[in-house]
């Protein structure tokens, strides 16, 4: 399971994903290291938002 | 009837989509019991432990005494730490620590206070930690917000609270039987007749349950000598007083006096008179004559074990003891007196016979335990003991510094530790387990709280509904306790229990049932007893006592009644009750036990206001208004169940319906007034097992699995109490076409086969949400480790985003990676994949903060969805107790037509039906078809048809009215071959339920496999791709045919079979050795150059290769080791 990366490597860059605000609906962009929650109201819970990419190859 | 019928098509309109203003009412009600428990706890419960809480008491060097107790207790709203500044309400909802996986609890707020002298010196404030709330409790967020509120905040429109969160998981404390408080028993225990010298299997007993709630138990013993002792329990430990010592230590009385309470009424009965002077001579011969002496004796020898201050005298430790132990639930010594002289005067006509043997195993006797009650009981003993500590802390401190006042400052330290007062509950809570010094004189300590699994809407409510008896008699041998009995019409439900171990042991209420939590003033009571004649004690009789009835009042002895105008008083108490006049509480048990010529139930009239007892709403005809009673008054009231059976004189009461003696699972048993009874148990049991609605607000859930049917229908055919309780929110069925026909041969025991076409166009489709939380932080013991793992991948995983998680909505199969995270002082990556033979697709994902909302994404919730279609092997059950198995899913173009061109969904054997006799399922079969046939939704109440108007000719005659067979048969033909059937076939609508026992979850099947390390045999267990074990029985059955090659194949093949060297010389397995290669054919490393030598003998030509059970090889080396030979004689 391990996938050895050697120690050396830069820290990624902090790449930003789209989450729901679970109470108030908001979409907030959350970078990797940011503290998890709502900008607007300081909610806990975040919903990932569906994917863009397709997910159903096989649509006959 | 068919008035009936056209208010039904008229009442059903479909209004979905759009929140009601209020809650259903019905539905609310159902957890009432609970709900209003804890908000009794809230409300007064806390202010009662205070008031009845013991001080604690110490001095100090000085001699200055000091006595520190609670002064106000509070428990606050859930709500979000100060340390959180970012969220704009700090308010936290139920959804929140559900979907989070933490607990729903509210600080508690204690004002401690010390007084020394009686002087009260000051007083801190302290937060003590949280406790579980109750959901929709008054202290919970959700208590008064209407659907359209409660939808906001992540919760069912009808949300029902009734229970707790904790981590996560919703608990429900369990209600458990008690024995009825404050009302002494008369129990023949022959275990009694081994208490000592002289004790008789009479005795009394009796749990006294303070104003706190917290019981103690007393007994009191009939000896042969003619005497009474009294059995008190303290901290576990039984003491026994003669019954004289406890009288004369409770008031400073004559021996006559004494003498003539206990034969009081029994003037002229030897036998009374007998054991009182016996009693009194033998305590004269003590020479223990006055109160004091009593006390001083009684203090003397309790001292210790009561733990008292050291200033305390004799006389004092003795009160303490009097206050503590008898009669907790009567305040002044004058009532505890005359208590006891009751209960003696009533052991011992129990003791002569005259009054009959009472049981504890009959609900007019019992009362429940509430989780309100619970919680409280446990919460005074931990305050007790948080107390205690504070205590001790203050003495270090004063130890240490010996001129320290007792100020605010002084208690910092000592309250610093307030773990131990709320940890416990949250225990309870969680695990179930009571953790507790007294064990709360309940006769368990584990299975106090259950999850109330959300598997379909009638499973969850049940949990709400149910009663135990308690576990100790799931052990008992005995059936006696598990009988039905007829007082329990009405209150618990003869067909909802399950069927094995916990049969009529878990009951569930009937829906009306509810339980008393109003706490209601007694004085009024008292004042009205008295204008209807009652004479008061302490004032003398107007005429014999024996000519007169005992009133007790909560188990106080309030007054008597002269015979002749008992009767009226208790009637006019009755109607004052009905009516709500003269402040009589309309929950008050009037229980008047008539004086008989044989020996029955001790006679007196019996008064209960106290709290969790079960009542129930009956109507009354004389005054024509609902009247709630109790287990203990129907016993004495005439109850006709219908207006037919009402007697003009006698009956006094009727049921206010024919199924109110049901559960509301079953009544919503559609026509169980015509099954056979134990079919509908089965379907109160099945319909808990079905893959329903259990909830709308799937987002905001995070249980491990959640079922869930795609195509739910209304029922076509359903009882009153579909409607009573809005069932349609939550359906959890098909209303499917069903013929009954044996047409394939796929139908053999119970199976059924389904149309293909139906299956395709989604019938009883359904999937399973499974959700899993990945806690970064608990990966590691090492907390720096654990605390610098983030979720994200560096580089593009294959099917991960960024972020280290899944895109939403992607499907994943077995080793597809699942989340990967990053250990951010290392800077490596740790990819973690799905495992499960199953494909799931990701439905949601939820990134999950801290409550101080500082968190890094290191914890997140992943629900994955299963699909899970029906497929053979999938079981099914109509609502009848009726299930099968679906053995095929037949090609419609196969399957059997009529003459319209109808093909039925669902092809049902008809041998299911003469030996099970559901002929509700064939009404409902009628019922429904010609539900669908005119448009119409059919009333399946129970006990609406009779012999004179049967159900079958009705719905016939329906049917006839749409063109169709009244009987509900039809010609059908043959799917094959075309051809006419010769029998016609019964088939109509039955609505259909999908069991959650899904072959996907049950198959287990292997050749080869993961083994044993250590004995190379299969491993067992299905989630380890282990086999089923082919035992000693089915070994049997094997050698018995005569099939040894299967045999050898099951146990020899199929386990730890293998090959291994045997030296045919010395007949030993293990000292055989592979020769070392020489250097030249070394690299023709196979097998057939390499030559065995056996190491004893040093000869290989005997050795030779033979297969063996590997737990052979491995027992000869666990032989060999211990010494000994083991010679195989090899041909």
């Amino acid at each position: 399971m391990e996938t050895p990366k050697d120690g050396n490597q830069p820290p990624p860059k902090a790449q930003t994903m789209i989450y729901i605000c679970g109470d108030c609906h908001q979409e907030n962009e959350i970078k990797a290291r940011d503290p998890i929650r709502c900008t607007e109201c300081g909610y806990r819970i975040m919903y990932k938002k569906r994917t863009k990419r397709m997910v159903v190859f096989d649509a006959r | 009837m068919a008035e009936r019928l056209a208010n039904m098509a008229k009442e059903y309109s479909m209004k979905g989509g759009v929140p009601r203003e209020q809650q259903w009412a019905a539905l609310q009600e159902l957890t009432k019991p609970h709900i209003d428990s804890f908000n009794y706890l809230l409300h007064e419960g806390l202010n009662k432990i205070v008031q009845h809480m013991l001080p604690v008491q110490f001095e100090i060097s000085g001699g200055k005494r000091y006595s520190i107790f609670i002064q106000d207790m509070t428990i606050l709203s859930p709500r979000l730490p100060e340390s959180n500044k970012v969220a704009i309400t700090n308010k936290v909802y139920p959804a929140e620590c559900r979907e989070r996986c933490t607990t729903y609890k509210g600080d508690v707020m204690i004002r401690v206070a010390w007084k020394s002298d009686g002087k009260l010196e000051g007083f801190v404030e302290k937060n003590a930690g949280q406790i579980p709330i109750m959901v929709k409790s008054d202290a919970c967020h959700l208590a008064k917000l209407s659907p359209k509120d409660l939808i906001r905040h992540g919760e069912e429109a009808e949300e029902m609270g009734g229970y707790f969160i904790v981590n996560g998981q919703e608990k429900v404390v369990r209600m458990l039987i008690l024995p009825r408080r404050n009302y002494p028993l008369c129990i023949k225990r022959p275990s009694w007749k081994t208490r000592g010298q002289d004790y008789t299997e009479y005795g009394l007993t009796m749990r006294c349950v303070r104003p706190d709630q917290s019981a103690i138990n007393m007994t009191l013993h009939y000896l042969q000598s003619g005497s009474v002792k009294v059995c008190i329990a303290y901290n576990k430990q039984l003491y026994y007083i003669p019954l004289i010592m406890v009288l004369k230590a409770l008031l400073d009385v004559s021996d006559k006096y004494i003498y003539d309470q206990l034969i009081g009424g029994k003037e002229d009965d030897s036998f009374f008179k007998g054991c009182a002077t016996y009693m009194l001579y033998d305590m004269l011969e003590q020479n223990l004559l006055t109160r004091t002496q009593m006390l001083q004796y009684l203090g003397e020898r309790f001292r210790v074990r009561l733990n008292m201050p050291s200033w305390y005298t004799h006389e004092q430790v003795g009160e303490f003891l009097i206050s503590q132990c008898i009669c907790v639930h009567l305040e002044s010594n004058l009532d505890k007196f005359n208590k006891m002289v009751y209960m003696t005067k009533k052991l011992l006509s129990f003791a002569k016979g005259e009054c009959a043997e009472e049981s504890a195993d009959n609900p007019m006797n019992q009362e429940l335990l509430l989780s309100g009650h619970l919680l409280l009981m446990l919460l005074k003993e931990k305050a007790e003991g948080w107390l205690y500590g504070i205590k001790m802390g203050l003495d270090k401190v004063i130890k240490n510094k010996p001129q320290t006042v007792l100020n605010a400052a002084a208690f910092t330290d000592p309250c610093k530790y307030t773990a131990s007062l709320t940890r416990p509950l949250e225990y309870l809570l969680a695990t179930g387990n009571l953790n507790s010094r007294s064990a709360l004189g309940l006769m368990q300590a584990a299975g106090l709280s259950v999850i109330a699994d959300k598997l379909n809407f009638y499973r969850f409510l049940s949990h709400f509904r149910c009663v135990h008896r308690g576990a100790f008699f799931a052990q008992m041998r005995t059936t006696a306790v598990r009988k039905l009995l007829p007082e329990a019409w009405g209150f618990l439900c003869p067909v909802h229990t399950p069927d094995g171990t916990p049969c009529g042991l878990l009951n569930h209420m009937s829906a009306d049932c509810q339980a008393v939590n109003t706490p209601c003033a007694t004085d009024p009571i008292v004042e009205q007893l008295q204008t209807l004649g009652m004479c008061p004690t302490g004032l003398p009789l107007p005429i014999v006592m024996s000519h007169c009835y005992p009133v007790l009042l909560d188990g106080r002895l309030v007054g008597y009644f002269p015979d002749d105008i008992a009767v009226d008083a208790t009637n006019q108490l009755r109607a004052l009750k009905v009516l709500g006049l003269h402040q009589i509480p309309s929950v008050l048990e009037i229980c008047l036990v008539p004086k008989t010529e044989v020996a029955s139930q001790y006679p007196g009239l019996y008064l209960f206001s106290t709290l969790a007892r079960m009542v129930r709403p009956v109507l009354n005809l004389q005054l024509n208004k609902t009247e709630m009673l109790g287990t203990f008054e129907q016993v004495y009231l005439d109850i006709a169940v219908c207006a037919e059976e009402i007697h003009p004189g006698v009956t006094t009461h009727m049921e206010p319906s024919e199924q109110s003696m049901l559960s509301v699972i079953a009544t919503l048993t559609p026509f169980s007034d015509f099954n056979q009874s134990p079919r509908n148990m089965y379907q109160c049991q099945m319909g808990k097992q079905t893959m329903g609605t259990p909830l709308h607000a799937y987002q905001h859930r995070a249980d491990n699995k959640l079922y869930r049917i795609l195509t739910p229908q209304t029922p076509l055919v359903r009882p009153q109490a579909h409607e009573k309780y809005n069932i349609d929110e939550y359906p959890m069925g098909t209303n499917a076409v069903v013929a009954v026909i044996s047409a394939t041969g796929y139908d053999m025991e119970d199976a059924m086969t389904i149309n293909k076409a139906s299956y395709e166009r989604g019938f009883a489709h359904g999937c399973i949400y499974k959700s899993s939380v990945v806690d970064l932080t608990l990966l590691h013991k090492d907390k720096a480790t654990s605390e610098s793992l983030v979720f994200g991948c560096e580089t593009a995983t294959a099917g991960l985003d960024p972020d280290g998680l899944p895109p939403v909505g992607q499907l994943l199969k077995d080793g597809n990676p699942m989340y990967s995270y990053i250990n951010l002082q290392t800077n490596t990556t740790r990819v973690e994949r799905y495992r499960g033979a199953e494909e799931a697709y990701v439905d949601h994902i939820k990134i999950l903060g801290t409550e101080s909302g500082q968190g890094k994404l290191n914890k997140v919730c992943l629900v994955l969805r299963v699909v899970r279609n029906p497929t053979i092997g999938d079981k099914f059950s109509s609502r009848h107790g009726q299930k099968g198995v679906c053995s095929m899913l037949w090609p419609a173009e196969n399957m059997p037509f009529t003459a319209s061109g109808m093909v039925p969904d669902i092809c049902f054997n008809p041998h299911g039906y003469p030996s099970r006799m559901t002929i509700g399922m064939m009404i409902e079969s009628m019922a429904g078809k010609s539900g669908a046939l005119h448009g119409l939704f059919h009333d399946a109440t129970p006990f609406t048809f009779s012999e004179d108007q049967p159900a079958a000719a009705y719905f016939g005659e329906l049917l006839h009215a749409a063109g169709y067979n009244e009987l509900g048969t039809e010609t059908m033909y043959c799917g094959e071959t075309g051809t006419e059937l010769e029998a016609r076939i019964f088939m109509g609508v039955v609505y259909y339920q999908r069991l959650r026992h899904m072959v996907s979850d049950k198959f287990q099947v292997r050749t080869t496999g993961p083994v044993d390390p250590l004995t190379q045999q299969p491993v067992k267990g299905r989630k380890r791709m282990g086999g089923v074990r082919f035992g000693e029985m089915e070994r049997d059955a094997l050698i018995s045919h005569g099939t040894s090659f299967l045999l050898h194949d099951r146990l020899f093949n199929c386990s730890d079979k293998c090959s291994s060297y045997l030296c045919k010389g010395c007949g030993s397995l293990l000292s055989t050795a592979c020769d070392k290669p020489s250097a030249n054919i070394a690299a023709a490393s196979f097998e057939a150059k390499r030559r065995w030598t056996c190491l004893t003998c040093g000869k290989s030509d005997k050795v030779t290769l033979v297969s063996v059970p590997y737990v052979l090889k491995y027992l000869l080396v666990e032989l060999a080791v211990m010494g000994i030979k083991f010679k195989l004689d090899a041909k």
